[in-house]
């Protein structure tokens, strides 16, 4: 009878055989995963813009949101708009008209400058009339995507009281759209040191860059459900809206010497003149 | 060695960019970084996520003190503190997952990136990496 040879058993158990770069490749490969499930997340959930209107429609929603009464405008005063007109030293601009210019610098992508588009519209309209406004989204990628707002891309406005000159740099997609002039550039490099869109310039008298309310109060809403809140003047819409509006209409009553009186005149824009010193 | 030593680098290199962002925040000196709709440091640090809380201390005073942290870790991982390699593990793992948070901030809220802030959390990852290997040095083998 043969008897086996007895296994010896081992004094050490084995080591691991995993080479020492693989826990560091594996934590960069579950990370490089990781942000492209976060890129992925971004593009299913950024909403898509609403086609811009048709032009019978546009010019329906800028007649509505144009015609507001002053009565509701004066009770909104302010609302709940931050005032960022500075005043600002330098010769008095003068627009293709021999009028005090107004000039806007912005881009279709930027969702400030597509916020600011509304009240200043609004003011703007107040002195004169705006034709060939087209609707657009500020940029679908950007901060607080598809704001809806307007153009001055392609955009006339007459008037007896002021001149209005504006830039849009871009497009939605930051495509080129328009150049500034090197005497506009030179306006926008000694006011706007942030390099901040939208800058306006109002006669180089007062200036401000930046929205002056944010623009998520816009988020997910169609033009015309924007301008149908502005009828209602406790909406914060029309807070936000119309109180960036008088502001503006305030400094461009002080480079018209209050003129036209039916809207200079009133006690809320007085009582903003004041304030922008 | 020369992993911890790296691994000091590179808290220091992250100390600096912090203390960068914490200086742009509280002073009216501009901040390097391109602007565009992808890539804006502006937007990132500007928004509620630039700051701790709500409060009026920006997140990037956080990233001095954990970068302090991981310097000191390394250093006293150089200076032959190899028990401190688990405290060195934990801490750079707490550091990796505020920065996977911060990313998906930047990436799916905010829709921008901060270049500034990315430097930093490619910092936290290498810190990270190099404790990997590292901490097997003060396991004990059962």
């Amino acid at each position: 009878m043969s008897t086996r040879p007895q296994r010896t058993r081992p004094l050490r158990k084995p080591v691991s055989s995993t080479p020492p770069w693989v826990a560091p490749v594996a934590v960069v490969a579950a990370i490089a995963l990781l942000v492209a499930a976060f890129l992925l997340i971004r593009w299913y959930t950024t909403p898509l813009p609403l086609p811009p209107l048709t032009v019978d429609a546009t010019q329906q929603v800028v007649s509505s949101m144009t015609s507001l009464p002053a009565s509701e405008l004066d009770a909104v005063g302010t609302g709940s708009a931050n005032n960022l007109i500075k005043r600002v030293a330098g010769s008095p601009l003068t627009g293709p008209n021999g009028h005090p210019e107004i000039f806007y610098m912005g881009a279709e992508y930027c969702p400030y400058c597509g916020a600011e588009r509304w009240p200043m519209i609004i003011a703007l309209s107040r002195f004169g009339t705006f034709t060939g406004l087209k609707t657009t989204s500020s940029s679908s990628t950007d901060i607080y995507p598809n704001t809806p707002t307007f153009t001055f891309h392609g955009a006339t406005y007459t008037s007896q009281y002021v001149d209005f000159v504006s830039v849009e740099t871009t497009d939605r997609n930051q495509n080129p759209l328009e150049s500034p002039t090197a005497a506009q550039q030179a306006l926008v490099n000694q006011y706007d040191t942030s390099g901040s869109i939208p800058f306006v310039d109002f006669g180089n008298r007062y200036a401000f860059s930046g929205a002056m309310y944010l623009p998520d109060v816009l988020s997910g809403m169609s033009w015309k459900a924007v301008a149908d809140s502005l009828a209602q003047p406790t909406s914060p819409q029309a807070k936000a809206i119309l109180g960036s509006a008088n502001l503006i209409t305030a400094a461009i009553c002080r480079l018209t010497a209050d003129q036209p009186a039916t809207v200079c005149s009133s006690s809320a824009i007085q009582n903003i003149e004041k304030t922008l010193g | 060695m020369r992993w911890q030593l790296l691994a000091l680098a590179a808290s220091l290199a992250g100390l600096g960019v912090s203390i960068y962002l914490t200086v742009v925040h509280f002073s009216s000196v501009p901040l390097a970084c391109p602007a565009t709709a992808q890539i804006n440091c502006e937007q990132v640090l500007s928004s509620a996520y630039g700051v701790i809380g709500g409060s009026g201390v920006p997140t990037s005073a956080a990233g001095i003190a954990w970068f302090a942290v991981s310097a000191l870790l390394a250093a006293g991982r150089l200076s032959g503190r190899a028990q401190l390699a688990r405290t060195q593990l934990a801490w750079s793992a707490l550091g990796l997952l505020t920065v996977l948070f911060l990313v998906y901030v930047e990436i799916v809220q905010l829709g921008a990136i901060c270049v500034w802030c990315s430097a930093a959390h490619v910092l936290v990852l290498l810190i990270f990496l190099i404790c990997l290997p590292g901490a097997r040095e003060g396991r004990v083998r059962p």
